[in-house]
């Protein structure tokens, strides 16, 4: 009998099990606390927050809700954080396959030079290209447009993208390529109606773990974003921590609804999620 | 060229008019070539050109603004390396990156056993306990933010009403407490995708072997300790240096809760080369401040990858 037979093997529940589900719970509700008070305060006034810091709500009210979208720049930050976020993941995916491609099929120590110093990338954190990069924009007149946070996450997603399709794409058999190319297929149709499907696995990983961390980042809007924008929703939030001091029940609001699509996100493609973090491991 | 002749023989045998198969050969290099090319141009215009670009600024008296500086030599690291405010903050980020790495770590291994212990629900239990890893470290700073205030904040409202009245502080104000402070919040996780990377090769133990020292009379700890922890040798070692990378950037949870303060006591290394480059325009020292991050970040991924392929060989 295999391992996993013998895993799936129907026993009773335990007693160890029970109480490991019992710390377990716990712990879940624990770490979440700071997101379930952010929450519940969501739903409170200002006033209602710092006379009584531990109350409950007295109801639904979606008050700060609304207000957050009428007196803040939130609905904008919103809608740049999605264009951010899905600008580049389409951009990713237009660029970075064909370039795994490349490498896997060129072969040779070409390759070997060109792979490397894709993947030097993964040791050169942000800081170090950061000054340069601003000044850069400046001056082609780029600086504090989407298209540069778009253009910066772009060079700092590849590295990692060449890792993980170059490793997928070690697997694949040539054969299906070369049959097409004798039919006369050009290499780009090729590439886009036979190997790019079958790349699909690690695509759904690649999308998922860039999707998250393109929507969660802070920094690199941060610098390259400034008054004359609205900002991510991170970069609108910092803002309005430094400015709305007397308006809690609006950072709370604005931090759930941040969180609102990555959980909406991973309901939907929760078997994607965990098969994807065990394939994105290289990356964490 | 001989291996032209040597191929046309093949050519022939195939029997199809086609070009001969170095002239192929060639054409397919220059595809590739141009499969790869926009991904390349994107990546070394934003990644390796303004790295090399931090080197050379690195040397100047640059001030981020006027097009004009002048060449200073290694005067920067001179600086960096005398300053106290950057080994303080070399040092939070030490206690911050090497200690969350530690301790996350240790909790993500913990979660990943009790886990793996499950033989009902266990998918369930997976799913919500990675459920808190989907706030991001920024979000989860700025909420921990406003718990921590002095007067309205959560924390101090507890203590206060619990009568431990000495015990509310000024938790991020505070020249003694405030790291610690960070490090917790840094800490104060589940482990997300460490905890799964743990689940995943303790579910490729092989029960064989647990079952076996089992028979012999080992204990649960021996079997953890003789059995479990050296086949997860692999599993540590990547988490770590993913941990470590990670923790030498630690940037957001102190831009928000701290902005480096009180004074420049909580800054670490990321967020004083972002301080001084932009908020104190001393663009060349932090470029300079920068590479020598570069360098930290270099040799930790050199040393940890020579260290794994040392155990995988005894392994």
């Amino acid at each position: 009998m295999s391992t996993a037979e013998r895993r799936r093997e129907r026993r009773r529940t335990t007693p160890g099990e029970v109480v490991v589900m019992a710390v377990l719970s716990v712990l879940v509700l624990a770490v979440s606390f700071p997101v379930l008070y952010a929450l519940l305060n969501s739903f409170r006034s200002y006033a209602e927050i710092t006379k009584d810091p531990m109350g409950l709500p007295t109801g639904l009210s979606p008050d700060n809700y609304v207000r957050l979208f009428q007196t803040t720049d939130y609905g904008e930050a919103l809608l740049n954080t999605l264009i951010i976020t899905g600008g580049t993941l389409v951009l990713l995916l237009a660029v970075v396959p064909m370039a795994a491609w490349g490498i896997e099929r060129l072969g040779g120590r070409s390759a070997r030079w060109i792979y490397l110093l894709f993947i030097a990338g993964l040791m050169i954190p942000f800081q170090v290209r950061m000054i340069p990069l601003v000044s850069s924009m400046n001056q082609i007149g780029l600086y504090s447009t989407l298209t540069s946070v778009i253009l910066v996450h772009l060079g700092g997603a590849a590295s990692f993208g060449i890792l993980l399709y170059c490793s997928f794409i070690k697997g694949v058999p040539r054969e299906v390529e070369e049959a097409a190319e004798v039919d006369g297929a050009g290499r780009l149709r090729t590439f886009w109606s036979i190997v790019f499907p079958m790349l699909l696995p690690v695509t759904s990983a690649f999308v998922i773990i860039q999707a998250l961390s393109l929507w969660n980042d802070f920094f690199i809007p941060l610098v390259f974003l400034d008054a004359s924008s609205a900002g991510t929703i991170n970069v609108a939030l910092s803002r309005m921590v430094g400015l709305l001091t007397s308006q809690w029940e609006l950072i709370y609001t604005g931090a759930i609804l941040a969180i609102v699509p990555s959980v909406v996100l991973f309901a939907a493609f929760q078997r994607y999620f965990i098969k994807g973090m065990s394939i994105g491991a290289v990356k964490g | 060229m001989s291996t032209a002749t040597a191929e046309r023989p093949a050519a022939l045998a195939g029997g199809r008019a086609r070009p001969p198969r170095a002239t192929r050969a060639a054409r397919h290099r220059a595809v590739m070539l141009l499969f790869i090319a926009p991904a390349l141009l994107v990546y070394v215009l934003m990644v390796i050109a303004p790295s090399i670009q931090s080197i050379q600024l690195s040397l100047t008296d640059w001030d981020g603004i006027n097009p004009a500086y002048e060449y200073v030599g290694l005067a920067n690291y001179q600086d960096i390396l005398t300053s106290d405010r950057f080994w303080n903050a070399t040092r939070n980020t030490l206690v911050l990156g090497l200690g969350s790495a530690v301790v996350i770590n240790a909790i993500a291994l913990g979660t990943a056993l009790m886990l793996d212990k499950l033989h009902h629900a266990q998918g369930f239990f997976r799913t919500i306990v990675y459920l808190p890893a989907l706030v991001s470290g920024f979000i989860a700073a700025t909420i921990w933010k406003y718990m921590l205030n002095f007067n309205f904040g959560a924390v101090n409202t507890v203590l206060r009403d619990l009568g431990f009245e000495g015990a509310a502080m000024d938790w991020l104000g505070d020249n003694d407490i405030v790291v610690g402070v960070l490090l917790f919040i840094v800490c104060f996780t589940l482990g997300g995708n460490t905890t799964l990377i743990y689940l995943a090769n303790l579910q490729s133990v092989p029960q064989d072997l647990v079952e076996a020292a089992e028979i012999d009379g080992a204990s649960r700890g021996q079997v953890f300790r003789y059995v479990t922890w050296p086949m997860l040798a692999g599993a540590v070692t990547v988490n770590m240096t993913l941990m470590m990378i990670a923790g030498w950037t630690i940037f957001d949870q102190v831009m928000v809760l701290t902005a480096g303060g009180p004074g420049f006591v909580s800054e670490t290394m990321a967020f004083f080369i972002y301080k001084v480059g932009f908020g104190e325009y001393r663009a060349g020292y932090g470029s300079a401040a920068a590479i020598v991050l570069f360098i930290v970040v270099m040799a930790t991924t050199v040393l940890a990858n020579r260290y794994m392929r040392s155990r995988e060989v005894q392994a």
